[in-house]
């Protein structure tokens, strides 16, 4: 298992530590070490966050904080969703809730087929982000929300910006979807193997 | 005013329509911009005028610096964040001191008027109050993050206006309604600063922990485990008083004990006048104030977060 030895620093010191060693190790275990309550709870909040399951241990006055990559898939999660490493992977972003421009409500329309249609990607399909006004089809009275909530259920990883919702006053009517930012936006378009902007 | 009951400023009575508050705040520094650093440091000193109700009148720098290692450049940056800050508050300027340190430190020592019956404290909530708040929460988490690398440089900056914005408007249009008690929202986060609020009153307050404000970016962090330290301990210090609903998530809970630099007022105002508060907050240019519970007659000296 690999160890990262974080004791005498200070947060956010040890998760970056942490999560500097998953990125270039990609350890299928870590053990952190830490010597404070706060680092221990933030380590292991970080180590959850990136699909570990995590447990703890005391030794004197230091922390064993371990994490293992959790190896059952999620109950609800498609086998086919969890992609291959060699599979491709494909991030869709809908920057506007319409499809093209000219007939706002053929829009709409070509929007809907559009979201019901991407299952056909099958398992390359990776990452579906919602920006701008695309925000607009994960709150409440969405007509793809039956849909979208499906992706999710399948293990699909749905992100809806924040500050889009914040910006348009929808943060408390999201419906789907993990709020989340432009960082891990980037992150997920560099990662990808093909972005689809709509 | 006694020092038994600890509040966020002094104040003396000079004559029947006039009180002195005096105040002193100065921390290290919290972005790496030494302008916006001394904006930060100033509006953070004269908040605490503003939360007892009343009007920063005069002020005076307090500096450490290295001398030896740092540009001098840099400091004169600081102070002139710090004066402009000042100059906007329409403070005076009217001296200082400054001491070579290691460790680079800058605020100010404030002294303001308040008609001494309108003197606001911590210690005053009334059953049926609401509580508004006028800053959004998380600038701590933020901060973390920024530390970490983490933050996109659109969100620095938008973490360091909301620092460096100044409780002016919010105390003046406070002035203009019913309020009860008030303090601002600093080191201890919101819980901390409710729970000196609440303790010794008799009285229990609910907060919607949806209505709060907070940076959507800091729940993010917060589930990513950039959190500062200071929010554990303050979560640690006050966890007996506070009761979280189980739908709280946990990055809520985070923010709400999220140590704030420079924060916003939190006050208690008459229920009736909670509306037209917050609508005239706003009006005013106050950003995002938001009603966020009520004063309650009990459980006695318990923060109920639903």
């Amino acid at each position: 298992m690999k160890e990262i030895d974080a004791r005498g620093l200070a947060c956010p010191a040890p998760v970056l530590h942490t999560k500097a060693t998953l990125q270039e190790e990609k350890p299928p275990a870590v053990k952190v070490i830490v010597d404070n309550a706060a680092s221990q709870q933030n380590v292991q909040r970080f180590l959850e966050s990136q699909g570990f399951q995590v447990t703890m241990e005391r030794q004197g006055s230091d922390y064993m904080v371990i994490g293992t990559c959790r190896s059952e898939p999620d109950e609800h999660a498609r086998a086919a969703t969890v992609p291959e490493a060699d599979a491709r992977k494909i991030m869709v972003m809908c920057a506007t809730d319409r499809m093209g421009f000219g007939d706002d409500e053929l829009g709409l329309k070509l929007m809907v087929n559009f979201l019901r249609t991407l299952k056909e990607m099958g398992p390359e399909l990776w990452r579906l982000v919602f920006v701008n006004n695309g925000v607009k089809l994960t709150i409440d009275g969405s007509e793809v929300l039956a849909d979208l909530k499906a992706y999710e259920n399948a293990g699909l990883k749905v992100l809806v910006c924040g500050t889009c919702l914040n910006h348009f006053k929808l943060l408390e009517r999201k419906q789907v979807g993990e709020t989340t930012n432009m960082l891990d936006i980037v992150t997920a378009a560099q990662l990808a193997d093909k972005v689809i902007t709509i | 005013m006694g020092l038994e009951r600890a509040d966020d400023a002094g104040v003396y009575r000079v004559s029947d329509t006039l009180a002195l508050i005096q105040t002193v705040d100065f921390f290290t520094p919290v972005v790496d911009d030494p302008y916006w650093f001394g904006q930060i440091a100033a509006a953070n000193a004269l908040s605490d005028v503003y939360a007892m109700g009343g009007v920063p009148k005069t002020a005076m720098n307090l500096v450490a610096f290295p001398v030896k290692e740092m540009d001098l450049s840099i400091l004169r940056q600081i102070i002139q964040g710090g004066l402009d800050k000042m100059t906007e508050a329409g403070v005076v300027l009217v001296g200082g001191h400054s001491i070579e340190d290691k460790e680079l430190k800058y605020g100010l020592s404030v002294t303001g008027f308040v008609h001494p019956d309108r003197v606001l404290t911590k210690k005053n909530l009334q059953p049926g109050d609401r509580l508004i708040l006028t800053k959004p929460l998380g600038t701590g988490i933020v901060n973390t993050a920024v530390k970490a690398g983490m933050a996109p440089p659109e969100l620095v900056e938008q973490v360091t206006r909301l620092m460096a914005a100044l409780n002016c408007t919010a105390a003046e249009v406070m002035g203009r309604f019913d309020a009860s008690a008030c303090t601002d929202v600093t080191g201890f986060g919101l819980l901390g600063h409710l729970a000196e609020m609440v303790s010794g009153s008799g009285l229990g307050v609910r907060i919607d922990s949806r209505k709060v404000p907070v940076m959507v970016e800091a729940l993010t962090y917060a589930t990513m485990g950039l959190i500062p330290a200071g929010a554990y301990r303050n979560r640690e210090f006050r966890e007996p008083m506070v009761v979280f609903a189980e739908a709280v998530e946990r990055s809520r809970q985070d923010a709400l004990f999220d140590p704030q630099t420079s924060g916003g007022l939190l006050i208690s105002v008459r229920g009736t006048q909670a509306g037209g508060l917050v609508e005239a907050l706003r009006d005013a240019g106050v950003e995002e104030p938001a009603e966020i519970g009520a004063v309650l007659t009990g459980p006695e000296e318990k923060i109920w977060v639903v």
